[in-house]
């Protein structure tokens, strides 16, 4: 059990692994692709000039798509390194966009200056807001977060039907959807000529500051303690671990409302039934991916980013129909899981991060 | 105590017949613990053995060996005298051993009878009924073992005795050689404790082999014919119960095995009875009158006691007598629901758990020993910790307390326990607190690792200018006896004081046992708990 | 803490290169065809046997009797609308279609930077220099739908089950109402939208409700989860009631022909295939361009198994008011939804 036994152990092995792996996966996608009567060449040259093919099309499409995912990415990453489930990101984003919606109309003719903080502000507030729920039912009652925060998603996705085709239906009254947000809400470009917004950097400098905080402030510490173990923490350490998750869960909720609200300000400029198509849950498996480091979300999510990018392009160049997009997918991110093992494996057990 | 009804024939007989099951050096290991170490056991045909010993002296991992549940790493099982290889109950059972645990399996929904046949699932028709005939058998086995069952009940509704007979009957229904009882007195009422006795007896007058896991001598004493005695996973002795004492098998239990390494406490300075005058600037640290509740029984009842500055005050007692609770109101992190506790701002506590409590087994031995740190304002740089510190301070600590890890980076989790338990125990001394709690601090370590602990602790409370108080609580009498300048014994949550003269094992063995069958009558909760001060009465009862 | 930074980033590279080498990346990107092809853009599978169904088949058809290029996407989020079109525009596609009102900001953001492009948006509500609003007056079909149902009904209580409440699918239930009391001044109309269209348990239990009521004519315009109402409506008619369902969108009287009085159709495939043809004959403005009975990519199909359910006067009442739609002399109720010149795009 000492460190060296690892460090003995031939270092081919994993690497082969891994190769094994990722090609065999490619593998499996291109004979389904082919039986399924599709070029598997073109397919995944299409998947991979979709997502890469110009630096206009990484900028303008696979970075946009990554936006949301790293920002959920970041909510999911920080809850799970405090040991609090928030499978409820999804629910908090859409508490997020109903508050930046509702701040941004609600104040027409403010200069942006002053509009854009406060919707963002509105939308990360509310997500925590959502978050706080089952925050006080764990700390309070006990009520396991990893039903209550799911539970909580479809009491957001309802409210956002109900208050979209009512209260916030357009002034028009036509279409179930909010009225647009003024022009200063919308969120300034972050690479001129493209379509990425500040949104994307926002979730950088959000990575940058997780990531300080947990590793060196005497709060991030305590947050990773509560984590590994509460009883160490309360024992060796001699805090409460209550403090600690509520400050998990109301961070993280903030985060995913955040999220709901750049991607109202930054894209959609309105709130519509159907706005994610499940980021709050693939931001789980961006932040497994990344083992809950927040510097690694940025990477996961720009992975996820590009697969969803590629996808797109693999329907439209390649005529893959979009199921077999997403299976694909799917088999693109278990080979990249199995590869990610195959490296911790060669690198050795224990991280610390 | 000693007495035995029923007439069965003495030790010598029995070694001639072939065993009903037996052990042959046999060694397990959980990870960097060896829970038993070339342990030869043997039960005969009819026999009734008590095995006995501390709580993680291996009673329960022999137990499970036998019982299919575990396998050993090395050594051999014999089951009638054939060499087996359990892979699980099942095999064992289908060999004729059977186990009843100290936490029941019972459907709590059924009657005791439905228990007893689905248990034994043959018993079962088509049509969800017991196939007939099978309840004459049930009855006509409670009959022949004289185990008053009530089998038409369901066995939610019956006490914890009636169900462990239901247990035992279930377990018996089948041809049974060998019977594994774990800790089977654990939940009885002292009158269930003799009916349990009796229903062995009639059990093994049958041929069956018995083996009484336990750790209270008295009642192994009275029930079992031969008695095994395990400590730290090794044999120390098996001998006919009629010819030892509770003495000499508490001493069996608890001493011998690690020979003295710190030396005995000083005479001089450390005579509590000497700084009398100098009491009250000593006192880091005191109870009055705490009581604890757990799950709504007292777990601590009227403790006060005082610790003083440079003195070690050794806890004896048996695992599970309220030690926890003391630790956890020492160090601050239980408020007594009676009482009052007089604590220092820090407390240094090495918690029995290292695994749980004392370490996060995925940090670094850095950020291990930055808990005890993380709140010091020298530790860190304006908002942020002081990582370079940090692990500065963690090298020396490695350094310090000879910690085999290839750096302060290492993962508590490469560490052996012994090493683990050398980070915890240089962490809390780092805390500079004025009260040490040391629950524990060598249990389950080697003995170099042992030996490195204890004299770490002894150092602490004899050098320096302003040492701290320790309060060392332990299972292991040697450990108290060597370490300590006064001694208290924890009893089913008293603290009862140990006179200087009585500071022997054999002495305090019998004053655990006397004060135990004291608290057995006494139902005043005041009556045996003489507070444990060193120096002068203290004031009692006032404080309500 | 971040050694497996490198093992994500360089496994990226490694499907890059493993994938790479099938094909080149960037050579044969499409914008390097000259002729300009046709796209679609669905917020739904292909297979729904509707809304989405039908316009690829339209798509399908432009393929083959244009001989030229054509390209779906799927799109589930906002953030794909604009990439889709934008990819589309880059890649030489001169028409565009986005089938669904939802479509109309994105089109409406990137039709401003592709001139040369035309977006055609189903349901479109904002027309501007290059975005065609498609407008689909299936409430004329509806309304002759509505005829039949008042002529079918014994109870009097016709019901309309509906999906989201959008303009388009509000604007055939309005004509369908007309209709039923065009012929049955009497007649009460039950109206529900389930807020999804392919929530089957909702459309099953929303159409048993208005079963329950009383209702024994019953409409859908709940694409994906027809199946369930018209399951809905066969189970009524099994527990001894009188029963009937009329089909929308597309012919559906082969679906259940057992309790299909008629079906209220759009021909999606004649209509892309017509405005594919006025693209490429520069007919195509800057108008919406409507498909009704007169276009003859609209029209009511009453169910031939059930022939004489609809009995003849009705029949010839139905066919009377066909005439006048199409003339011109009767109008139909509709929802209008189209805005005045898009402010975003004429700047």
């Amino acid at each position: 059990m000492t460190t060296s036994t690892f460090q003995t152990r031939p270092r081919l092995t994993p690497a082969l692994t891994a190769a094994g792996a990722l090609l065999a996966t490619l593998a499996i996608a291109a004979a389904l692709l082919a039986l399924g009567g599709y070029s598997p060449g073109e397919a995944f040259a299409a998947l991979l000039r979709g997502a890469f093919g110009s630096w206009d099309r990484f900028v303008s499409f696979t970075l946009v798509r990554a936006t949301p995912l790293l920002l959920t990415g970041l909510a999911v990453a920080f809850a799970f390194k405090a040991r609090v489930w928030n499978i409820g990101a999804e629910g908090q984003l859409h508490a997020g966009a109903l508050a930046a919606v509702a701040v941004a109309v609600a104040l027409p003719g403010t200069p942006g200056l002053v509009l854009i903080p406060a919707t963002l502000l509105a939308a990360a507030m509310a997500g925590a807001l959502w978050a706080s729920v089952p925050a006080a039912m764990k700390t309070g009652m006990g009520v396991g977060e990893v039903i209550t925060t799911l539970l909580m998603n479809f009491v957001a996705l309802f409210a956002a039907q109900f208050l979209v085709q009512g209260p916030l239906r357009e002034s028009r009254g036509v279409f179930n959807q909010t009225d647009e947000i003024p022009a200063a809400a919308h969120l300034p470009d972050l690479v001129p000529g493209t379509r990425l917004h500040i949104g994307f950097l926002i979730g950088i400098l959000i990575a940058v500051a997780m990531w300080l905080y947990l590793t060196r402030t005497p709060g991030g510490f305590r947050l990773r303690a509560v984590g590994a173990s509460p009883r160490a923490a309360e024992v060796s350490g001699r805090f409460r671990a209550r403090p600690v998750v509520w400050l998990a869960f109301l961070a993280s909720g903030a985060i995913a409302g955040l999220a709901g609200g750049v991607q109202i300000a930054g894209i959609t400029h309105r709130m519509y039934e159907g706005l994610s198509p499940g980021w709050g849950y693939t931001a789980i498996a961006v932040a497994l991916l990344a083992r809950l480091n927040p510097l690694a979300v940025v990477v996961t999510a720009i992975v996820f980013g590009a697969l969803s990018a590629g996808g797109g392009a693999m329907q439209r160049d390649a005529g893959v129909p979009e199921v077999w997009v997403r299976g694909i997918e799917a088999l693109v991110i278990l080979a990249v899981l199995t590869v990610d093992r195959s490296w911790q494996a060669l690198a050795g057990r224990g991280s610390r991060g | 105590m000693n007495t035995r009804s029923g007439n069965r024939e003495g030790q010598g007989g029995s070694e001639s017949r072939a065993a009903a099951a037996c052990l042959r050096n046999v060694t397990r290991r959980f990870g960097p613990v060896t829970a038993l170490e070339g342990v030869s056991f043997d039960l005969v045909p009819g026999e009734i053995h008590g095995l006995l010993g501390e709580n993680g002296a291996g009673k329960t991992t022999l137990a499970r060996i036998l019982g299919g549940l575990l396998p050993p790493d090395e050594g051999r099982v014999e089951i009638g005298g054939r060499a087996v290889a359990l892979r699980s109950a099942r095999d064992a059972r289908a060999l004729g051993v059977a186990m009843v645990h100290q936490h029941f399996s019972l459907v709590p929904r059924f009657t005791g009878f439905e228990n007893i046949a689905l248990f034994n699932g043959g018993a079962w028709t088509a049509k969800g009924m017991a196939a007939p005939g099978y309840r004459d058998r049930v009855e006509a086995r409670a009959r022949e073992l004289k185990l008053e069952v009530e089998l038409d009940v369901p066995v939610a509704r019956l006490g914890v005795g009636a169900r462990q007979r239901i247990e035992i009957l279930k377990a018996l229904m089948s041809e049974t050689g060998v019977l594994l009882l774990d800790e089977p007195t654990a939940v009885l009422a002292p009158r269930e404790v003799d009916g349990l006795f009796a229903v062995l007896r009639e059990v093994a007058g049958v041929g069956t082999g018995i083996v009484l896991v336990a750790h209270k001598l008295d009642e192994v004493l009275a029930a079992a014919d031969r008695v095994t005695v395990l400590r730290r996973g090794r044999w120390v002795m098996t001998e006919a119960a009629a010819s030892v004492s509770t003495g000499e098998l508490a001493e069996a239990m608890v001493g011998g095995g690690v020979g003295a390494v710190a030396g005995k406490p000083p005479a001089a300075g450390a005579d509590p009875a000497a700084a009398t005058g100098k009491h009250a600037a000593r006192k880091v640290a005191s109870l009055h009158g705490v009581t604890v509740t757990r799950d709504g029984e007292p777990a601590l009842r009227d403790v006060t006691v005082e610790v003083l500055r440079g003195e070690v005050l050794g806890i004896a007692g048996v695992d599970g007598n309220g030690q926890r609770e003391l630790a956890r109101v020492l160090a601050g992190i239980r408020t007594p629901h009676q009482g009052e506790a007089a604590l220092p701002a820090e407390v240094g506590w090495i918690p029995q758990d290292r695994g749980h409590e004392g370490l996060v087994n995925d940090f670094t031995i850095s950020e291990n020993v930055a808990f005890a740190l993380h709140g010091k304002d020298t530790f860190r740089k304006g908002p942020w910790l002081d990582w370079t510190r940090i692990e500065e301070t963690a090298a020396d600590l490695v350094r310090e307390m000879d910690v085999r890890a290839t750096s302060p980076a290492a993962t508590a989790a490469t560490l052996s326990g012994g090493n683990q338990q050398k980070v915890v125990t240089g962490r809390e001394f780092l805390r500079g607190a004025d009260l040490l709690v040391a629950e524990s601090p060598t249990r389950g370590l080697d003995v170099k690792a042992t030996v490195a602990v204890r004299s770490r602790l002894a150092a602490l409370a004899r050098e320096g200018d302003r040492p701290p108080g320790v309060v060392l609580i332990s299972a292991d009498l040697d450990e108290i006896l060597e370490l300590s300048d006064r001694i208290a014994v924890m009893v089913r949550g008293r603290l009862i004081p140990v006179p200087r003269d009585a500071h022997n094992p054999r002495d305090i063995g019998e004053l655990m046992l006397a004060a135990r069958g004291q608290a057995h009558q006494d139902d005043d909760p005041r009556g045996s708990a003489r507070p444990a001060t060193g120096s002068g009465p203290p004031p009692g009862g006032d404080h309500r | 803490m971040n050694h497996h930074l490198p093992g994500i980033t360089a496994l990226t590279l490694v499907a890059a290169l493993a994938c790479g080498g099938d094909a080149p990346a960037s050579d044969d990107t499409p914008t390097n065809d000259p002729t300009p092809g046709v796209a679609l853009l669905t917020p739904g599978p292909v297979s729904d046997a509707g809304w989405n169904a039908g316009a690829y088949e339209g798509l399908q058809r432009i393929g083959d009797s244009l001989g030229i290029r054509i390209s779906h996407q799927q799109t589930l989020t906002p953030a794909e609308f604009d990439e889709a079109f934008i990819s589309y525009a880059d890649a030489g596609y001169g028409l565009i279609f986005g089938h669904g009102f939802e479509y109309q900001d994105a089109a409406s953001r990137v039709a401003a930077e592709y001139p040369e492009v035309t977006f055609v948006i189903s349901g479109g509500s904002r027309p501007s220099a290059n975005v065609v609003a498609l407008i689909f007056q299936l409430n004329e079909a509806s309304y002759l739908a509505g005829m039949a149902a008042g002529a079918v009904t014994q109870s009097g209580i016709v019901g309309m089950v509906g999906g989201v409440e959008i303009p388009t699918a509000k604007g055939t239930f309005v004509a369908f109402e007309a209709g039923v009391k065009a012929v049955r001044g009497d007649a009460t109309v039950l109206e529900t939208f389930i807020g999804s269209w392919d929530n089957v348990s909702a459309a099953k239990e929303a159409a048993a409700a208005q079963l329950r009521e009383g209702a024994d004519v019953l409409i859908h315009n709940v694409d994906a989860a027809s199946f369930a109402f018209f399951q809905s409506v066969r189970e009524a008619r099994e527990r001894g009631r009188v029963a009937w369902a009329f089909g929308m969108n597309r012919d559906q009287n082969g679906v259940a022909p057992d309790v299909i009085v008629g079906s209220a159709v759009i021909d999606y495939t004649g209509m892309f295939l017509q405005t594919a043809e006025a693209w490429r004959d520069g007919t195509l403005g800057s108008e919406p361009v409507y498909s009704g009975l007169a276009t003859g990519t609209v029209e009511f199909v009453p169910n031939p198994e059930q022939e004489g359910l609809i009995p003849a006067d009705a029949l010839e009442l139905i066919d009377r008011a066909r005439q006048g739609i199409i003339a011109g002399t009767l109008e139909v109720p509709s929802i209008d939804f189209i805005e005045a010149e898009d402010p975003v795009s004429s700047l």
